[in-house]
């Protein structure tokens, strides 16, 4: 008798797990397809987000929406490492629980190729909302892909070189630099001369300040950091044919030189760094240089988050290109009410919120937010960003850059740790990204 | 058609049934089924039956094998230096008489922490330039190191905050044994003249061969499965010098997405597990007392 219960709750469960296999394939695009222009009756948006201080920003001015239009929104914010895949289980389900997402750069290709982003030029079209004010390499990455639009820019993280202006302008250090080197100690144009500059401060410093704080861990930090020494040296990691060519002689010396950096300028225990580790080195005053994100200048100017502040500026990766970085807002298309989401994206997004969340110390992607008279006021550093944005360059938009990340961090690091040589390292990632389907 | 007494058990089987099986029983079969399929988080759906593809390409991945041979230093190193000072810890707890309580408050603390929340404070306690262990060994003249940054070091240091977390587990559970040991074995042994060592070598392991069966099991099965506090401390790195298992499990589902060998590295794993749990229990139960 018992054995028998037993028999039936297996064969029911057995049954309703692949008739629930079966229904979730066929109503997954029935219900997609009946969601579409139902037409901004809802009254709560949800909103997925990274803890970074642009939500921060979206929070404060989004109180207004509400009150204009009676539009709840609620903004959930989460640690960027988990959400990727708080949002992949969203974007398959036949509905999803966030009316807007944001969307990294590196996740574009991937979301575009599976049809995840609503398409937005109807929307746009419609409402004659202007693209054309955005940065174009911001627009380029995360706004359209291939002359679709999919997302409106939210923010940019391009990097930079951050440093301390007091340290380069040390009078003891330039003369010492001078009879030592022949040449001038101040900010270089080459990443060559970045990495001896970064050597010979440490060496002067006897552990009380590293040249530069570096951030080696897996797979970001690593990954990001080093694509700045990659794009200043002249490399990329496909030639314009669309072959790889990640592992040639620029890619190599790049990495030759980042290696010699983490290991004869960098503190010590940097190749575990992740980003809030490698900010406190510098923020704490003990380290004259951090290729970071260039977001980070007012926080480092802000004296109740940093010891350094007053003594800090910005400048552009020596080399002269940088990594761009940023997000765009997208509506996923299994949303409930894409007219409401888009009624929301239109507003945070229109001159007026912007510039306000650009006073509050967010990061513009349009360029007459960029430009605008007060902004710039409260931010003079902005005429070098906008520059430093225009000559950055992003991540391949493909589909398997998140894969591409992962396989580059963890080489990097071996190449790092010395498990395998910087050419064995490029060699590897050429092989696995050659690989990726 | 039922008696009373079958009813009443019926109806307190039945609910705890479905929740076992809607929760334990439901998400392994999905698993196993998915292991045979080419099941992608790209896709909806399960994907395309591909028989034991899955199966045959763990072993051509030099990554996973790495991981595998990590995972075993890992688990051997743990498991054995948790069981070895919790059994130290224990048998000494079992003997004061005054304090007990407070020490053993003490003592189970780290292991009400939550594993992530254990790698964030250590990963901050750990951090060379601004970390305080450091800064405590350099008062009394030792120069710190990069604990976690270091090749060469960071598995031994995730393997000491692993034993830090997880030896009050072994302490609980071997105190549990030493506390419920009847008294008589250790008068007669006291009266045919054992000294210490030999009472502990001849009554007290063999007495407690159960418990420190379960307890080595037990935690040889969640070392073998360590993944958060990995994940928050290294990440894997340096280099792949701390790339567990579940760890590069966790990347194939979803980083890689490719849910299909993620389901069937885990299958193997619970095999693995399963394995080792029935070993343990032959050898516990080859030998009723010595």
């Amino acid at each position: 008798m018992k054995k028998h219960w037993l028999i039936g709750i297996v064969t029911v469960l057995i049954l309703s797990l692949v008739t629930a296999c079966g229904s979730s394939k066929g109503d997954g695009g029935d219900k997609s397809a009946a969601a579409g222009p139902a037409g901004g009756t809802k009254k709560e948006l949800n909103i997925l987000m990274e803890t970074v201080p642009d939500t921060e920003m979206v929070q404060k001015v989004t109180e207004k929406f509400t009150q204009e239009t009676g539009i709840k929104v609620n903004i959930e914010a989460v640690n960027y490492s988990s959400m990727h895949e708080k949002l992949v289980p969203q974007l398959l389900g036949a509905t999803s629980n966030y009316d807007l997402i944001v969307v990294d750069n590196y996740w574009v290709g991937e979301f575009t190729d599976a049809g995840w982003l609503e398409l937005l030029d109807s929307f746009i079209q419609r409402d004659k909302f202007d693209t054309s004010v955005y940065l174009k390499s911001m627009f380029d990455m995360v706004g359209q892909v291939k002359g679709t639009t999919y997302m409106l820019p939210f923010y940019n993280y391009a990097m930079a070189l951050v440093y301390r202006k007091d340290v380069f302008d040390d009078p003891d250090l330039k003369s010492k630099y001078q009879a030592e080197t022949g040449r001038e100690l101040k900010i270089p144009d080459t990443l060559e001369e970045y990495v001896n500059i970064s050597k010979f401060i440490t060496k002067q410093k006897g552990g009380s300040m590293y040249g530069s704080v570096m951030m080696g861990l897996r797979p970001d930090p690593i990954s990001v950091e080093w694509l700045n020494y990659l794009y200043s040296s002249g490399g990329d990691f496909y030639n314009t044919d669309g072959s790889l060519r990640i592992n040639d002689d620029k890619a190599v010396k790049a990495l030759e030189l980042y290696v010699d950096n983490m290991k004869n300028a960098a503190p010590k225990g940097a190749a575990g760094f992740g980003f809030d580790e490698a900010f406190n080195v510098f923020a704490q005053g003990n380290a004259a240089s951090f290729i970071t994100y260039n977001w980070m200048l007012p926080k480092l100017q802000n004296a109740s988050e940093s010891k350094v502040a007053g003594k800090v500026d910005i400048a552009n990766v020596p080399g002269g290109s940088s990594l761009n970085g940023g997000w765009g807002w997208a509506i996923p298309k299994n949303a409930e009410d894409k007219e409401a989401s888009w009624q929301y994206l239109k507003w945070i997004e229109s001159f007026n919120s912007a510039k306000e969340r650009a006073l509050l110390g967010g990061s513009p992607t349009r360029r007459d937010v960029l430009a605008d008279s007060d902004v710039v006021g409260v931010f003079p550093h902005y005429v070098k960003v906008q520059y430093i944005l225009e000559s950055s360059k992003m991540i391949p938009i493909i589909p398997q850059a998140p894969q591409l990340i992962e396989i580059l961090g963890r080489e990097l690091s071996e190449a790092v740790s010395g498990g395998k040589s910087p050419k064995a390292a490029l060699d590897t990632v050429a092989k696995e990204v050659a690989a990726l389907k | 058609m039922f008696t009373e007494k079958r009813k009443s058990f019926l109806i307190f089987f039945i609910p705890s049934m479905i929740v076992l099986a809607a929760t334990v029983l439901y998400p392994l079969i999905y698993a196993l089924i998915m292991s045979f399929t080419d099941s992608s988080l790209k896709r909806k759906g399960l994907g395309n039956f591909i028989g034991l593809d899955n199966y045959t390409r763990i072993f051509h991945d030099t990554h996973f094998l790495g991981s595998v041979w990590t995972t075993v230093v890992f688990t051997v190193l743990v498991v054995t230096l948790e069981f070895a000072f919790g059994f130290i810890v224990a048998l000494m707890l079992n003997r004061i008489r005054f304090g007990k309580k407070i020490f053993f408050t003490i003592i189970i603390v780290p292991m009400l922490i939550t594993p992530v929340a254990v790698g964030l404070i250590w990963r901050l306690l750990l951090h060379p330039d601004l970390g305080i262990v450091n800064y405590m060994l350099s008062l009394i003249g030792i120069e710190g190191n990069a604990w976690l940054g270091d090749a060469k070091l960071a598995m031994f240091s995730v393997v000491m905050i692993d034993i830090w977390h997880q030896v009050p587990f072994m302490i609980l559970l071997l105190l549990a044994g030493l506390v419920s040991m009847p008294s008589e074995p250790y008068e007669a042994a006291k009266i045919d003249g054992a000294g210490r060592l030999q009472t502990f070598w001849m009554v007290t392991v063999p007495l407690m061969k159960e418990t420190i069966i379960v307890a080595i099991l037990f935690r040889a099965i969640t070392a073998i499965k360590t993944y958060d506090l990995i994940f928050v401390l290294t990440k894997g790195g340096p280099g792949t010098t701390t790339e567990v298992i579940s760890y590069h499990i966790y990347k194939q589902a979803y980083t890689f997405l490719d849910t299909g060998y993620a389901s069937a590295m885990s299958y193997l794993l619970l095999l693995v597990i399963f394995v080792l749990s029935i070993v343990f229990m032959k050898v516990s139960r080859s030998q009723p007392q010595a």
